[in-house]
C-alpha cells in the first residue's frame, strides 16, 4: 500500500466515495446504481436471507442493473427467446469488478453477492433477493407482472449487487411506480385485463388496477410460470419415468425422445435455455420495451441527440 | 435428502406428505400476491402484515403449521415434483410469440397432438422397408407434396384457373382452397381429426372432391364406398375401417344411405354427414360447409406426404377385407410422375369416367393437382353422358375402363359428339380388347389410346406413353410408371415394386404374407407376358388358371375367341372344383339377344373354338348362359361372384 492510498483512506468522504463506485459500475456498463438503506433490507428480507447473514459487518448494498434485451431481442418469437439466458453475467462481472473497485481504492472488504441457490434452505430459494436490493436501492419497482422491476427510462434490466462494510449514504425506493403504463391502464378498463396478464401463454398472472390507475393487487402463480420456462423437475422426472417405464421401448423414449435429449444436451454444455423465463409478459409490457431507453437503439438515439 | 439428512432422519413420513402437501406448496413462494406497493413505500407495518401473501420461506411456514423447516423444505420438493409437468416448455414454442396467443383458441399441447388408438394402429402400418424408402426419397419419388399442400399453392399461384368442371359450374383453384378450409374447419369442430378414417360415398360429383381434400386438410384418412354399396358393405367396411364419420347422399338413388349407417349403430361410427334432405341424427353437409371458422384460421397443423391419406378395400364383403393404405409419398408421387409420362400440363382437362371411389378415379384427380389443371366431373356414367361432357368441357385427357369407351365406340358416340379436344384416352380396371382399342384409335386420329395397368394397391404401376403407337398400346399395358419395376415370377405372374407400392394390408398377416415375395415383390395375381422392348401385356388371372387334371392353361385367349363371336357379348371361364381331374372349365356367357340365342349351346361354342384352333384340352365342359356378369365400378367380371353350377 503506498502513501497516497492511505491518504485517501483516512480522507474518507462517503459522497465521494458513492458517487465514484456508482460511476464506476456506469461506466463498465451498468444502466443504473444504487445504495440500498441496508437497515430496510434487514428488516424486510427473510432471517437466513439479510446481508448479515453473509456478511456479518456489511455497512451498505450496492445494487446495479444492466440492459436486458435488445430491441430485436423483443421482436423474435418466442422460440429463440426461450434461449437468451446468459444476459445476467454482464451484470454479474460488473459487480465483481466493482468489489475489486472498492477493496483496492478504499481499503475495505466487499463482496459480489451470490446470485445462487441457498444450499442451506433448499431449491428454489435464492441466497439473497437481489430484486429486493434493487427496489430498496430506487433502481426499479415491482410490476404487475409477477413482480417483475421496471424501470422507467431503463425498461427491464438484470440486476446484480455488492455488499462492502464501508458505509455509504442510501438511496431512497422510486417515488412513482411506473407499472402500469398509461396504455395498460386503458386496456385494463376496456377487458379487465393488461398486456402482461392478457398475453402470459399459461395465464399466471392476474390482479387489479385501483381508480387513480395504481396497482391494486397482484397474483403471481409462479409456479406455472416456472413449470412452462424452466426445466429442473425435468431432469429427475424423466429419470424416474425411465425406471417406471414398461419395456426396453419405454426407457429408450424417456431418455433419448427429442425433448428428453435436449434436456441432457442443454446440461451438458451448461446452456443458458434451462434457465429462461418465457418473458412473453415483458415482451408485450410497454415499459418494458418502450421506455426511452429501453434498448441499445433507443438509447444510441438519446446519446447522439444529447 | 435435505442438509446431508435423509426423511426418516428428518421424520417425513407419506402421511405428512400428503397431509400438508398442498398447504405448503400453496403457502410458499408457489403462489404469491401483493396488495400495493408496500415495499417501495417502506410501509412496514403493511409489509409484515402481508408477508404470507408474497409467499413464506419454509421456516415461516413451519413456523405456522407446526413442522421444523427441513420438514416443509422436504414436503415442498416432494410436492413440487408431483405438481411440476416436466418439458411444459413445448407449449411456450408451440405458441411462438405473445402476440399471437388468444386464450380462446388455447388448447393444450398435448390434447393437440392426441392420436387415438386406432389411428395409431393405421400409422403403424404404414412400415416400408427403409432401403426402399430411404432409395425413393434419394430419387425424388417421394417428397413431401401433400394435397393440402399442393391446393394451397395452386390457390396462390393460379387462383383463378378451372380445379373442379361439372356441368355449367366452374370452381377455381382460390375458390376450391376457401371451400376445403370451411369444410375442413366444420370437420373438426365435430371433433374429427389427425389420423381419423372418415368415409365417402358419393359419385363424382363437386362435394366429392371438397371432401376428400378437407380430409386431406385435417391430416385425416379417407375410406373410399362404392355406390352400389348397401348396409352388407358399409357394415363390412365401415367397421373394418374404424371410420369415425361417413359422408354420404341422404338419398342415394333409392337408397337411404344416411339412415342406413345411422341405423347400423356402429360403436365407431360417430357422425354421419348427409347430403340432400335433412335425416334426423345426421350433420347436414351444408352446415358444415358453411362453417365460418376455417382450418387455416384455427391453425390446424397441416399434414405431412408420410401420414396416411387414403384406406381403400380391394372388395367389399370378404370376411377379412384387404384394406390398401396409402399415404401422400406413394399417391402423390405416382401422379406427380405419372403426369409428366402422360405428357399432361396445367391447361389440360382431366376426367375420370370410373367413379373416385376406385382409386383409377382418383388417379386423375391426383394428377390434375400436382400440375394444377381442371377436372372435369361426370356424376354418373351413361354413354351419351360421357361423350357429352367431353364435348361440352373440352376434356384433353379421360381416364376410362374398357367398357365405358367401347360403350360409346358401340353407339357411334365419337361421330356425333366433337370429341376433338382429347389428346389421350388412359384405359384401365380390366383387359382391354385389342380390336376396340385400334377401333377408337381410328376414330380420334389426334388421341394416344394408351393403357394402365394398376391395382388398388399401386395405383398407376404400367403404361403406354403417348407415342408408342396403337401398334405397342393396343396389345399392352406398356412399361413400369417412373419409379416402379416390374418383373415376371417363375408362374408368369407380374411382380411389381416401386415408390407407388403401399406397404401392406392393414390389419391383415395373413392376405401380407400371401402378397409379397421373400424379396418384397408384390405378387399382382395378373399373368403377364413381356415383350423384347420392356412392354408388359397382362394375360390373365392367376387366379384363373385352369388346372385340368395337371394341365393347365390361361383361358384368357379362349374368353378373347368367345367375346368376338357374334352371339356372345361378354364371356368368363372359371375353373370348376372336379374330382377326378381336380379342376375343369365351365364357361359363363352373356349372349347379345338377351332372351337367349338358340345357336348359343356347349357343342356350338367348342365347334367355333376348335376352327379356331383351340385344343380339345382347353374346351369349356360346362356353359351358363346369364343376363348380366358381376361387374366391378370399372366393369372387370368380378370372376369369384359367378354361379358355379352343383357338378360331381
Ligand atoms: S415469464 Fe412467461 S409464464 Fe412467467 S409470468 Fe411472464 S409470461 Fe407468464
Ligand atoms: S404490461 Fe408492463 S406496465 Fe403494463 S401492467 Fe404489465 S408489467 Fe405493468
Amino acid at each position: 500500500m503506498g502513501d497516497d492510498d492511505v491518504a485517501n483512506a483516512t480522507e474518507f468522504d462517503a459522497r465521494e466515495a458513492k458517487k465514484a463506485i456508482l460511476d464506476y459500475c456506469l461506466g463498465k456498463g451498468a444502466l443504473a446504481a444504487g445504495v440500498a438503506d441496508l437497515d430496510a433490507l434487514e428488516r424486510i428480507a427473510p432471517p437466513g436471507h439479510r446481508p448479515s447473514d453473509i456478511m456479518p459487518k456489511v455497512k451498505s448494498v450496492i445494487s446495479l442493473g444492466v440492459g436486458g434485451q435488445t430491441q430485436g431481442a423483443w421482436a423474435v418469437p418466442a422460440k429463440a427467446m426461450g434461449y437468451f439466458g446468459s444476459t445476467e453475467t454482464r451484470a454479474y462481472t460488473i459487480s465483481y469488478g466493482a468489489a475489486f473497485f472498492i477493496e483496492s481504492k478504499y481499503q475495505t472488504p466487499a463482496i459480489y453477492c451470490p446470485p445462487d441457490m441457498d444450499n442451506e434452505k433448499g431449491p428454489r430459494v435464492p441466497l439473497q433477493s437481489l430484486k429486493l436490493h434493487a427496489e430498496v436501492a430506487g433502481i426499479g419497482a415491482r410490476s404487475l407482472a409477477g413482480d417483475i422491476l421496471l424501470h422507467p427510462e431503463f425498461g427491464y434490466m438484470y440486476f446484480a449487487s455488492i455488499f462492502t462494510e464501508l458505509d455509504l449514504p442510501p438511496d431512497r425506493p422510486m417515488a412513482q411506480n411506473p407499472c402500469p403504463a398509461p396504455s395498460c391502464v386503458s386496456m385494463y378498463r376496456q377487458i379487465g385485463r393488461t398486456p402482461c396478464q392478457k398475453f402470459c401463454p399459461v395465464q399466471c398472472l392476474s390482479g387489479k388496477i385501483d381508480e387513480a390507475g395504481k396497482q391494486a393487487e397482484m397474483h403471481y402463480d409462479m409456479a406455472a410460470c416456472a413449470e412452462i420456462s424452466q426445466q429442473y423437475e425435468a431432469v429427475p422426472a424423466l429419470l424416474a419415468e425411465a425406471m417406471a417405464a414398461e419395456d426396453a421401448q419405454g426407457r429408450e423414449e424417456a431418455l433419448f425422445d427429442p425433448d428428453n435429449k435436449m434436456l441432457w444436451y442443454k446440461m451438458s454444455v451448461g446452456s443458458g435455455g434451462l434457465l429462461a423465463q418465457c418473458f412473453e409478459c415483458m415482451r408485450v409490457c410497454p415499459i418494458a420495451t418502450k421506455a426511452p431507453l429501453a434498448d441499445p437503439i433507443r438509447r444510441s438515439k438519446a446519446k447522439a441527440e444529447a | 435428502m435435505a442438509q446431508g439428512l435423509n426423511r426418516r432422519q428428518i421424520g417425513v413420513t407419506t402421511a405428512m406428505i400428503d397431509s400438508y402437501g398442498e398447504l405448503i406448496f400453496e403457502m410458499s413462494h408457489n403462489k404469491q400476491s401483493r396488495r400495493g406497493d408496500p415495499i417501495r413505500e417502506l410501509d412496514f407495518d403493511a409489509i409484515e402484515a402481508t408477508r404470507h401473501e408474497r409467499g413464506m420461506s419454509d421456516g415461516q411456514i413451519g413456523e405456522q403449521i407446526g413442522l421444523s423447516e427441513m420438514q416443509v423444505m422436504y414436503i415442498r420438493a416432494m410436492m413440487e415434483r408431483r405438481r411440476f409437468h416436466t418439458n411444459h416448455f413445448q407449449r411456450l414454442l408451440e405458441l411462438g410469440g405473445g402476440k399471437r396467443f388468444r386464450e380462446e383458441r388455447f388448447t393444450a399441447h398435448e390434447e393437440r397432438f392426441q392420436y387415438h388408438d386406432d389411428a395409431l394402429a393405421l400409422r403403424d402400418a404404414m412400415s416400408f422397408d427403409p432401403a426402399r424408402a430411404r432409395h425413393y426419397s434419394e430419387q425424388g419419388w417421394w417428397n413431401n407434396d401433400t394435397l393440402s399442400g399442393l391446393l394451397a399453392r395452386h390457390a396462390a399461384d393460379r387462383g383463378a384457373a378451372a380445379a373442379v368442371i361439372q356441368g355449367e359450374t366452374i370452381i377455381s383453384y382460390a375458390d376450391l382452397l376457401h371451400r376445403v378450409d370451411r369444410l375442413a374447419g366444420g370437420l373438426h369442430g365435430l371433433g374429427l381429426g389427425r389420423g381419423d378414417v372418415i368415409a365417402v360415398q358419393l359419385p363424382n360429383v363437386e362435394e366429392y372432391v371438397i371432401s376428400y381434400l378437407a380430409i386431406a386438410r385435417l391430416g385425416a384418412v379417407m375410406t373410399t364406398l362404392y355406390m352400389p354399396h348397401r348396409e352388407r358393405e358399409f357394415e363390412t367396411l365401415l367397421g373394418h375401417s374404424r371410420a369415425r364419420a361417413l359422408i354420404c347422399l341422404a338419398d342415394a338413388g333409392g337408397f337411404p344411405a344416411a339412415q342406413a349407417a345411422l341405423n347400423l349403430k356402429l360403436p365407431k361410427l360417430q357422425r354421419v354427414i348427409a347430403i340432400g334432405e335433412p335425416v334426423t341424427g345426421a350433420v347436414p353437409f351444408e352446415d358444415l360447409a358453411g362453417t365460418s371458422t376455417g382450418a387455416d384460421s384455427l391453425d390446424l397443423p397441416l399434414p405431412v406426404a408420410a401420414d396416411p391419406m387414403l384406406l381403400l378395400y380391394t372388395s367389399g364383403t370378404t370376411a377379412s377385407p384387404k384394406a390398401v393404405p396409402h399415404n401422400s409419398h406413394t399417391m402423390l408421387g405416382n401422379g406427380r410422375l405419372g403426369v409428366g409420362a402422360h405428357q399432361l400440363g396445367p391447361d389440360d382437362v382431366i376426367m375420370s369416367a370410373p367413379p373416385f371411389g376406385h382409386l383409377f378415379g382418383l388417379y386423375a384427380l391426383h394428377m390434375s393437382l400436382h400440375n394444377g389443371a381442371a377436372n372435369l366431373l361426370l356424376p354418373s356414367f351413361t354413354p351419351p353422358d360421357l361423350a357429352a361432357a367431353i364435348e361440352a368441357g373440352r376434356a384433353t385427357a379421360l381416364l376410362a375402363a374398357p367398357a365405358h369407351l367401347a360403350a360409346c365406340l358401340g353407339l357411334g358416340l365419337f361421330d356425333k359428339h366433337d370429341c376433338s379436344a382429347l389428346k389421350i384416352v388412359i384405359l384401365s380396371g380390366s383387359a382391354v380388347p385389342e380390336e376396340m382399342a385400334r377401333a377408337a384409335s381410328a376414330k380420334l386420329p389426334n388421341c394416344e389410346i394408351t393403357q394402365l395397368w394398376g391395382m388398388t394397391e399401386t395405383q398407376g404401376g404400367l403404361y403406354c406413353r403417348p407415342g408408342d403407337g396403337i401398334e405397342i398400346s393396343a396389345t399392352s399395358a406398356g412399361r413400369p410408371a417412373p419409379g416402379a419395376e416390374a418383373r415376371i415370377g417363375e408362374d408368369g405372374e407380374l411382380q411389381v415394386r416401386g415408390s407407388m407400392l403401399f406397404p401392406g394390408y392393414f390389419d391383415n398377416p395373413d392376405a401380407n404374407a400371401a402378397a409379397f415375395t421373400h424379396d418384397g415383390w408384390f405378387r399382382s395375381g395378373d399373368l403377364a407376358a413381356q415383350d423384347g422392348n420392356g412392354n408388359f401385356a397382362i394375360t390373365g388371372r392367376i387366379k384363373d388358371i385352369i388346372n385340368r387334371g395337371g394341365v393347365k392353361y390361361n383361358p384368357r385367349e379362349i374368353e378373347d375367341l368367345l367375346d368376338s363371336h357374334p352371339a356372345i357379348a361378354q364371356s368368363a371361364i372359371v375353373p370348376m372344383p372336379d374330382k377326378i381331374l381336380g379342376e375343369r372349365a365351365c364357361c359363363f356367357a352373356v349372349p347379345t339377344d338377351q332372351g337367349g340365342d338358340p345357336e348359343i349351346s356347349l357343342d356350338t361354342l367348342c365347334a367355333y373354338l376348335l376352327g379356331h384352333g383351340i385344343a380339345k384340352t382347353k374346351l369349356p365342359e360346362h356353359l351358363v348362359l346369364l343376363d348380366e356378369m358381376p361387374l366391378t365400378p370399372t366393369r372387370k367380371i368380378i370372376k369369384g361372384r359367378l354361379p358355379l353350377p352343383e357338378t360331381g
